[in-house]
């Protein structure tokens, strides 16, 4: 019995020297912070063999080049159920507000900023309209509709270029899918509205009665 | 559970001239080998002793009395362990030995005896990762005959996940909290979640101890932001160091995650997360046949049991397969934004860079890569 404590007794003071020799924390404070881990790892960037373009789904995209940015955004036209405006617009405005035809457009309430910065004319060219216009007259195309409102909303516009702003579509890896403004903001009636919290946690009540 | 090759303990050590006893060389696994061989056939002596190997190892050297009563384990544990492990070989003994009961009980019989002496998952091989998943899809199609999908897909090379949270667009309409709980199976009936939504009255900061986290009325509520919390998986995370077990730890990948089955359920991970990340299953998690998410991941969203940890993993099954965690896609209003922090021309990084983020007790040196930020 003694004998046998002894050797115990040699083993775990072997061992406690092995464990003071290999400790286990080697690479600890490697790096400062995450933020210099980060910069490090990533200046030599290979990419991944991870890919989101699957998880897009069925949603049509174009690919876009803004500054530096070059990312896909969902194609607009086809998803307008009543684009080309023209085949109802087939004669001029003042035309087709007579009683003869009929009323459309009954559920477009413009709530956007107020009269005096915003009616239909700043972003619908009652000339032509298949195209949005710009402030100065400049024809945009449906598909590319951020165009007009970065013209207000710049710092927005910044912040969804490089991905700050808007939702992604599909996964975290590339390619970047991002939704386009009119993806999430309705542009007659740009903000969200309140609504019910989607869940309630009757249990938590009860934990903390 | 006879590989040589094994990390952890498994009940062959020291023990060669018993090998022939531990499996059939039939190569089933079904434990219904059918040959005539008795030396194929797993004795009830032979079993119970091996269950009795597995559970007080090299002390079985000992007599009946030293084995309880002289070794360095208070007695309770002492008598749980005996008692466990002989009810579980007679278990085994039973239902792979038993004539009557089908080949389908005796292989569940056999997965539940490999289940119960694997390792840790932390310590597998790729191959012991598959067996272990394919085991526990095989037990969940003979135990509910639905068949689920579970992977045990690792971190990819060049991977650092991010989280970034605006809080200027968050409006409180819990979608998030929706989502990750569908998505996560968690318990629906103790609504344990892993997502907080706070919500704070403008011009008082984060005040956590006045802030609300399960407000019902309509949002977003006038002269209120809102902020959520969830785990921030600390690239130096405390949770990690004081598990006794091991039983939870870092990625290559930057995720911090559970094994739910090497476990203990002993919270020391819940105490010393400064973030309120971890969660515990007081009750069996139920979630109902129709609502589970057959899309699993064994680090991930499988089914827990009673008395472990888990935890968000920044959807694991989800985002190591390129998709976007559960409440980034649920989010109505793009506030959460997530992404590898390693690529450069990641919109995780553009954020990072490019606005003025911070991040819950950054003092403590846990380094979360969890990020706040605003308009």
């Amino acid at each position: 019995m003694k004998n046998n404590v002894n050797i115990m007794s040699k083993i775990v003071c072997f061992s406690f020297c092995l464990l003071a020799c290999f400790s286990c924390k080697h690479h600890e404070n490697e790096y400062h912070s995450i933020t210099d881990k980060i910069e490090a790892e990533s200046k030599n960037y290979q990419g991944t063999s991870i890919s989101s373009e699957a998880h897009i789904g069925d949603i049509k995209t174009i690919e876009i080049t803004e500054g530096e940015h070059t990312f896909l955004i969902p194609e607009r036209k086809s998803q307008i159920t009543s684009y080309a405006c023209t085949e109802c617009h087939t004669k001029s405005l003042e035309q087709m507000q007579t009683k003869d035809f009929q009323q459309a457009h009954w559920d477009v309430k413009l709530d956007h900023a107020n009269s005096n910065t915003m009616n239909c004319l700043t972003c619908h060219n009652g000339s032509n309209m298949d195209h949005l216009t710009s402030l100065t007259d400049q024809s945009i195309d449906f598909n590319s509709s951020y165009n007009l409102c970065s013209q207000c909303h710049t710092t927005q516009f910044e912040d969804w270029k490089g991905g700050a702003h808007g939702k992604r579509i599909g996964g975290w890896a590339p390619p970047r899918a991002s939704m386009t403004c009119v993806n999430c903001h309705n542009p007659h009636k740009p903000h969200f509205e309140s609504r019910w919290p989607a869940r309630f946690n009757t249990q938590k009540v009860k934990e903390r009665e | 559970m006879s590989d040589s090759n094994n990390k952890w303990f498994s009940l062959n050590i020291g023990r060669k001239d018993r090998e022939a006893s531990k499996s059939c060389s039939c190569g089933k696994t079904s434990g219904g080998c059918g040959g005539s061989s008795n030396a194929h056939h797993i004795t009830e002596d032979e079993f119970t002793e091996a269950a009795i190997h597995a559970s007080i190892g090299e002390e079985r050297t000992k007599d009946g009395f030293e084995q309880v009563f002289d070794v360095k384990m208070d007695r309770r544990s002492a008598f749980k362990k005996l008692t466990a492990s002989l009810l579980i070989g007679a278990g085994a003994v039973s239902t792979s030995c038993s004539v009557i009961s089908g080949d389908e009980s005796k292989e569940k019989a056999q997965i539940d005896w490999e289940e119960q002496f694997k390792g840790n998952y932390k310590l597998m091989t790729d191959d012991e990762k598959k067996a272990t998943v394919d085991r526990l899809v095989r037990s969940y199609q003979l135990r509910t005959g639905k068949t689920i999908s579970m992977s045990s897909k690792n971190a990819e090379d060049n991977v650092l996940f991010g989280y970034a949270f605006n809080i200027s667009k968050c409006q409180g309409y819990m979608d998030c909290v929706n989502a990750c709980v569908e998505e996560n199976n968690q318990d629906r009936d103790s609504q344990m979640q892993y997502i907080r939504i706070h919500e704070m009255k403008d011009g008082k900061g984060f005040n956590f101890n006045e802030a609300d986290d399960n407000y019902y009325h309509e949002v977003p509520a006038e002269g209120h932001f809102y902020m959520g919390t969830q785990c921030f998986h600390c690239d130096n995370p405390p949770c990690t160091e004081v598990c006794p077990v091991q039983a939870t730890w870092r990625e290559d990948d930057g995720l911090v995650v559970v094994d739910y089955d090497w476990c203990v359920g002993c919270r020391y991970c819940m105490a010393a997360c400064p973030y309120d990340g971890r969660r515990f299953n007081w009750s069996k998690p139920e979630v109902p046949e129709a609502e589970i998410n057959k899309n699993q991941h064994y680090l991930g969203n499988r089914m827990r049991k009673k008395g472990v940890m888990e935890k968000c993993t920044f959807c694991v099954q989800r985002s190591r397969a390129g998709k976007n965690p559960a409440c980034v896609e649920a989010c109505p209003t793009g506030a959460r934004i997530f992404g590898n922090l390693l690529d450069p021309d990641s919109t995780i990084r553009w954020v990072l860079e490019n606005k003025k983020v911070f991040r819950l007790k950054e003092d403590l040196g846990t380094e979360p890569k969890f990020w706040y930020f605003m308009d």
